[in-house]
């Protein structure tokens, strides 16, 4: 099957059943692979009573069509489920060589349902799929030991592994899933649903010889292959992303009011500046690592005085640890962002989380006695104990591991979390970037910057997925249809499932797509993949119970800045979100896209469903 | 009256309007480095401007003569006249600009990705002379 290897590994880790399903190849037209196809296949099992730490909430990891090619910047697997954060749609996505070592056994996706009576891992070498036990490690290694203890126990240098920490064994509604140097799929708790099903990790290793994914057309795949990849290399952006990591704009963004500090409510610290991913590179920067056949190489390898090289943190943890805590200590910055790695913590979520004790002391909300100590702006070491006392889940620690919003309750400040929907938000700011207020409000699995990155669109000044027009990064409902187009191409990436980092022109993306699986899309065809996954995961979301009152953004986004780049500035909210539900065709009462929508989009049986609800 | 682009006495226009912007020297307290303005065309050699940036202050600026051999520089961006022309109208954002590759830039990224605010502040400085443009 070109492009694919039409088939899923599923285990029921209950009666520990192997089995192979075929996949559809209408179904693969419709919805390509990743986190769209996913939603198509799983959408059956999310139902509202279903519990996400229950054996039946089914855990799909699920590559896409272009995965270990030598495409650009496609070698990125997506893991979905029911999330325990949300109850509502989940979908991370990792990079690193797992995915494509997935599709070299012979396997697009990995299915896995039920609940081993005892800790184990997978071990997947081509046909030969094997559950093994784990309780040597449960509870004792850190994400990094637990690799290398499987590699040795398997015999296989090269064997890739995605791990829980500690994290998802406490099952820690945050907690992430890890692999090779620090990738991770980190949001929306990934590393709780793996944990709750007793499976520490699945490690995986095609047979030699047979690392190739058949594609239609191989000559001309690999001449556009080529090309883009020289294109991309030769990049601004892949060139400031090479140098500097993920964190490469984070001047520009402190300049413009796009960063956020001391938890989301000042725009102006000075340390910002010392933080930065271009200070790293100054610094500490010691090396770079990449994912499967990507030439941009934005991982961060970093060295600390008297510490053996590791990974460097990316723009978010740099955030979230810095500017969020009026930290400036990139070296404390790190050993936050590996702690939090080593115990299987998604660095957003956690550091918001703390960020938002750290401003409940601030308050007199949260006291030394609760939190271990003091929690005072600019003291990384508060950060390193709260993130012990949550994975101990000991004292407020209990609460820290349920979220923001659950430690907002706690102190009778709700108000004061900023979360959407219970996933903590990222620190891209949508009083800087307006586009990032809807972004936010409307993403199926909560506030978060990956299921469309406008910020992009709105500083970086990147068109490309945009109908290459130029706002004011401040405009309005004028802007709320070319956000909806934003997402529907960033679905269609997530689909792939290519690394957003990677901008290439969607000529470009069409052209491979079309070569690889010779499903000779138009352009608005390929376009219209991502705008039926993302009605069909709102669709999901609405039979989960989300309804239009869930479209909000916290208190503290919609509240101006008094100093900074956008001070004085608050995105429309109000209007743009009524634009934006005119521009998707939903329904403005219930939340849901109308049946016309979903009838336009060939989904009539959701339709069905949907609007049966009621 | 308009001063010629792409030509000596426009890059001294704007060594005076730099020099004389208390927004650059603020933006570009940290910007330490020459560069050269490359501009393209299609029927004849580039155009090549030389400016010496160094902490807010514009200390050289002149447009290299068919004689001169380049020197070497901290940056050199290059576009082609019709880009130049879209950035000092304002019909081109300089950061899409340079995302989009419309201006290459050679030199250090991290440099440049330090001091945007002064790349942003030099721009808004040229834009406001009054430019006739030498096509």
């Amino acid at each position: 099957m070109n492009g694919y290897q039409g088939r899923l590994l599923t285990v029921d880790l209950t009666t520990g059943r192997i089995e192979t399903l075929p996949l559809d190849l209408a179904l693969l037209r419709r919805y390509l692979g990743g986190s769209a196809l996913s939603a198509a296949l799983l959408y059956p099992r999310l139902t509202r009573g279903l519990d996400p730490l229950g054996p039946e909430n089914p855990l799909l990891l699920l590559n896409g069509p272009l995965s270990g090619t030598a495409g650009p910047s496609v070698g990125r697997f997506t893991v979905c489920a029911k999330s325990p954060a949300t109850g509502l749609w989940a979908e991370s996505n990792c990079g690193g060589f797992f995915g494509p070592e997935l599709r070299f056994a012979g396997y697009d996706g990995l299915l896995i349902t039920g609940k081993a009576p005892s800790p184990v891992y997978l071990w997947i070498h081509h046909d030969h799929v094997e559950i093994r036990p784990a309780h040597h490690l449960w509870g004792q290694a850190d994400t990094y030991l637990t690799q290398e203890k499987i590699r040795a126990e398997v015999g296989e240098k090269l064997a890739r592994v995605l791990c829980i920490g500690m994290g998802g064994e406490s099952l820690i509604p945050y907690s992430l899933l890890l692999c090779d140097h620090g990738r991770v799929a980190g949001r929306t708790g990934m590393g709780a649903v793996m944990g709750s099903k007793h499976l520490k990790a699945v490690a995986v290793r095609g047979a030699p010889g047979e690392r190739k994914i058949p594609v239609a057309r191989e000559a001309e795949f690999n001449r556009l292959r080529s090309a883009a990849n020289l294109e991309l290399r030769n990049s601004t952006t892949a060139t400031v992303f090479r140098e500097m990591g993920s964190a490469n704009g984070s001047e520009y963004f402190d300049f413009m009011g796009e960063m956020p500090k001391r938890y989301f409510t000042s725009g102006v610290f000075a340390g910002a500046e010392r933080v930065s991913g271009a200070v790293m590179t100054e610094t500490i920067l010691t090396g770079v690592s990449t994912c499967h056949a990507c030439v941009i190489a934005c991982g961060r390898k970093v060295t600390l005085p008297g510490e053996a090289e590791g990974k460097g943190p990316e723009y978010e943890t740099i955030v979230g640890f810095g500017p969020q805590l009026l930290v400036d200590d990139l070296a404390a910055i790190t050993r936050l962002g590996r702690l939090c790695d080593a115990y299987g913590l998604d660095t957003i979520s956690m550091s918001n989380v703390i960020g938002l004790a750290y401003l409940l002391y601030s308050e007199g909300k949260v006291t030394a006695a609760k939190a271990g100590g003091p929690l005072e702006w600019g003291d990384p070491g508060g950060a390193e104990r709260l993130i012990h006392l949550t994975l101990r889940r000991e004292g407020l620690g209990e609460i820290l591991a349920q979220g923001a919003r659950a430690l907002g309750r706690h102190c009778r400040a709700e108000e004061e979390a900023v979360q959407v929907n219970n996933l903590e938000v990222a620190y891209h700011d949508p009083r800087a970037s307006s586009g990032m207020a809807l972004v936010y409000a409307t993403s199926p699995r909560g506030a978060c910057h990956n299921q469309s990155d406008y910020f992009m669109v709105d500083l970086w000044k990147d068109t490309n997925y945009a109908n290459g027009e130029l706002q004011d990064p401040r405009a309005g409902a004028e802007k709320a249809a070319n956000v909806a187009l934003h997402q529907d191409w960033r679905t269609v990436h997530n689909a792939l499932v290519q690394c957003f980092f990677a901008s290439v022109p969607l000529a470009t993306t069409l052209s491979l797509v079309n070569a690889a699986t010779g499903f000779d899309y138009s352009l608005d065809e390929l376009r219209e993949v991502g705008e039926r996954a993302w009605n069909l995961k709102r669709a999901i979301n609405n039979r989960l119970g989300l309804t239009r009152a869930n479209d909000t953004l916290p208190k503290a986004l919609l509240t101006p800045y008094a100093e900074g780049g956008s001070a004085g500035l608050v995105p429309d909210f109000p209007a743009m979100l009524s634009a934006y539900y005119a521009a998707r065709g939903w329904d403005e009462a219930t939340g849901r896209p109308t049946r016309a929508t979903l009838l336009r989009l060939g989904l009539g049986d959701v339709a069905d469903d949907i609007w049966r609800m009621d | 009256m308009a001063t010629p682009f792409p030509s000596d006495v426009w890059i001294k226009a704007l060594k005076d309007r730099l020099n004389n912007s208390a927004a650059y020297a603020e933006a570009a307290k940290n910007w330490e480095g020459d560069l050269y303005f490359q501009v393209d065309y299609a029927d004849r050699a580039p155009a090549l401007l030389y400016v010496d940036l160094w902490h807010g202050q514009c200390r050289d600026a002149y447009a290299v003569t068919g004689t001169e051999t380049a020197q070497k520089v901290a940056f050199r961006l290059i576009a082609t006249m019709e880009n130049f022309i879209k950035v000092l109208k304002s019909e081109l954002d300089p950061i899409q600009a340079m995302v989009t590759g419309k201006i290459r830039v050679q030199g250090n990224m991290v440099m440049m990705m330090k001091n945007i605010p002064a790349v942003l502040e030099f721009v808004r400085t040229a834009r406001q002379i009054e430019t006739e443009f030498l096509v």
